[in-house]
């Protein structure tokens, strides 16, 4: 068995390439983008809020049960771009892992303490060849007791980050053109701002304005930090607002 | 360690006799942000590169610099590459992250033992004993980290570098990532065995900002240090700015 120089097989399992990259973690990020979805996250002053688009394919299709955006417990959510098949895995060992924390510790998992756990998860299967990476970019939000909103990315690399704003999924890199400029002079939006910022990026790059069943918003504020995922009602203020604006 | 569904190793020889999944491995070390360390007469001083992917990363939630025990420290170098026209940084952080948890607990175990704290060169042994294993067992790739360890015992001040095969090596100075062998140049210049500290991390700063891309700052630099105290620190951005300062 020939392995030495990679014989091709660099490219199915998570072993190095000649010039030192990972083949099947590269593929995994073009998998996130094939899902042809696009979402956004933008931390404001007292909240933060996740957007991402609602495409039901078939109209026979249940709208309730197509969803991206899931929460962890009371207080953590996650908005899941990429393989739904892999984001239900991921939402449920995420969803066990913090039930557990609770139970071991006595206080509610931090926002970076799950995004740690979920991305040393996702290292595992960049190490080990008998696993694939999972082909999801998790967004992870909620309020921390001492720092505050947090807006956390996890990718299938094992990477996660803070961020103030972030995308993921196939228009990420202009979405984060976009939000790089709103973002330039730390901003500290109200929990309105940051709704809007959100989805007016959304709308702006994909150059569609949206109706409020073809988004998915999930928030957390400070001054009520249990994750909501906003109703279409809610969702339509905040377009009209936003349509009112420009 | 090995998974039995993979019951043989990925990391084989080649016909002329090396292990090529681990030279990839130093590959990607070798593109990763330029990092070093220098030892001086009374302290040992890390720095890095810490470029973020995007102004929209909040800075203060990325942390390159991880102290095992409260007396030392490991460095990695993040591969951060091009992919077409965008930047994908996928790295090898994750991978330090795994090495830095198993050398805490190797350090905890040690102190609960024999409670003093553990010895530079051997809690570099058993970090450098963890990455060969990844490079012999089944169903695993070796890392695709190298780290720097300082550290100050009772064999004074000490540096180590690990590679991903697990070859460890004592240095005087060192440094790895993109600009390796610049920096190196640089640092052979530079160094002295009667170096201070101060000397040191000043050293360290010149030799970073020789090969730095953009603006320099305490923002997209973290250098940690330990001296005679024992006590291993990361600098604050406030006092990196003073050090450019005294610098320039």
């Amino acid at each position: 068995m020939s392995r030495g120089s990679g014989g091709g097989y660099d490219r199915h399992i998570t072993i190095f390439s000649p010039e030192g990259r990972l083949f099947q973690v590269e593929y995994a990020f073009k998998a996130v983008k094939a899902a042809g979805i696009t979402s956004i996250g933008v931390r404001g002053k007292d909240s933060v809020c996740v957007v991402t688009q609602k495409k039901v394919p078939d109209k026979l299709l249940d709208q309730t049960s197509v969803t991206h955006l899931f929460p962890i417990t009371k207080f953590l959510g996650l908005l899941a771009t990429g393989m739904t098949a892999d984001a239900r895995t991921l939402v449920q060992q995420a969803r066990n892992e913090a039930a557990e924390f609770r139970f071991r510790y006595g206080y509610e998992m931090p926002v970076d303490v799950l995004s740690k756990w979920i991305a040393d998860k996702s290292q595992v299967y960049t190490q080990h060849a008998y696993m694939r990476p999972l082909g999801v970019v998790a967004m992870v939000l909620g309020i921390d007791e001492e720092k505050g909103p947090q807006l956390y990315k996890c990718d299938p690399a094992g990477h996660f980050y803070g961020h103030k704003a972030t995308s993921a999924g196939s228009k990420e890199q202009e979405a984060i053109n976009f939000l790089e400029k709103k973002m330039k002079n730390d901003p500290a939006f109200t929990y309105k701002e940051t709704v809007q910022t959100a989805i007016s990026a959304l709308q702006s790059v994909l150059q569609e304005d949206f109706k409020a069943t073809e988004i998915e918003v999930g928030v957390v504020k400070a001054d009520n930090p249990v994750f909501q995922v906003l109703s279409t009602e809610e969702i339509d203020e905040h377009l009209t607002a936003i349509s009112e604006r420009d | 360690m090995g998974d039995s569904q993979y019951s043989f190793s990925l990391t084989t020889f080649s016909p002329s006799g090396k292990l090529v999944q681990i030279e990839h491995a130093l590959t990607a070390v070798g593109s990763g942000q330029t990092s070093l360390g220098i030892k001086a007469a009374n302290g040992v001083v890390i720095a890095t590169e810490k470029k973020l992917p995007s102004i929209l990363v909040d800075e203060t939630s990325v942390q390159k610099i991880q102290s095992d025990t409260k007396y030392w420290s490991c460095l990695q170098v993040f591969l951060s590459f091009h992919l077409l026209s965008r930047k994908l940084s996928y790295g090898m952080g994750p991978d330090f992250r795994v090495l830095v948890r198993k050398s805490r607990n190797q350090a905890e175990q040690y102190h609960r033992l024999y409670k003093e704290p553990i010895p530079v060169t051997q809690l570099v042994r058993e970090t450098a004993a963890v990455m060969q294993e990844f490079t012999q067992s089944g169903g695993v790739r070796p890392f695709g980290v190298s780290l720097l360890v300082a550290g100050y015992d009772d064999n004074g001040p000490q540096l180590y570098q690990v590679d991903p095969s697990g070859s460890y090596f004592s240095w005087k100075a060192s440094a790895m990532g993109k600009n390796v062998s610049n920096a190196k140049t640089f640092l052979e210049k530079r160094y002295t065995d009667d170096m201070e500290l101060d000397d040191a991390v000043h050293t360290a700063i010149l030799t970073l900002k020789e090969g730095f891309e953009g603006q320099i700052s305490g923002k997209n630099i973290e250098i940690g240090i330990i001296g005679t105290d024992k006590k291993f620190r990361v600098l604050t951005p406030a006092e990196i700015d003073d050090y450019l300062a005294e610098v320039e």
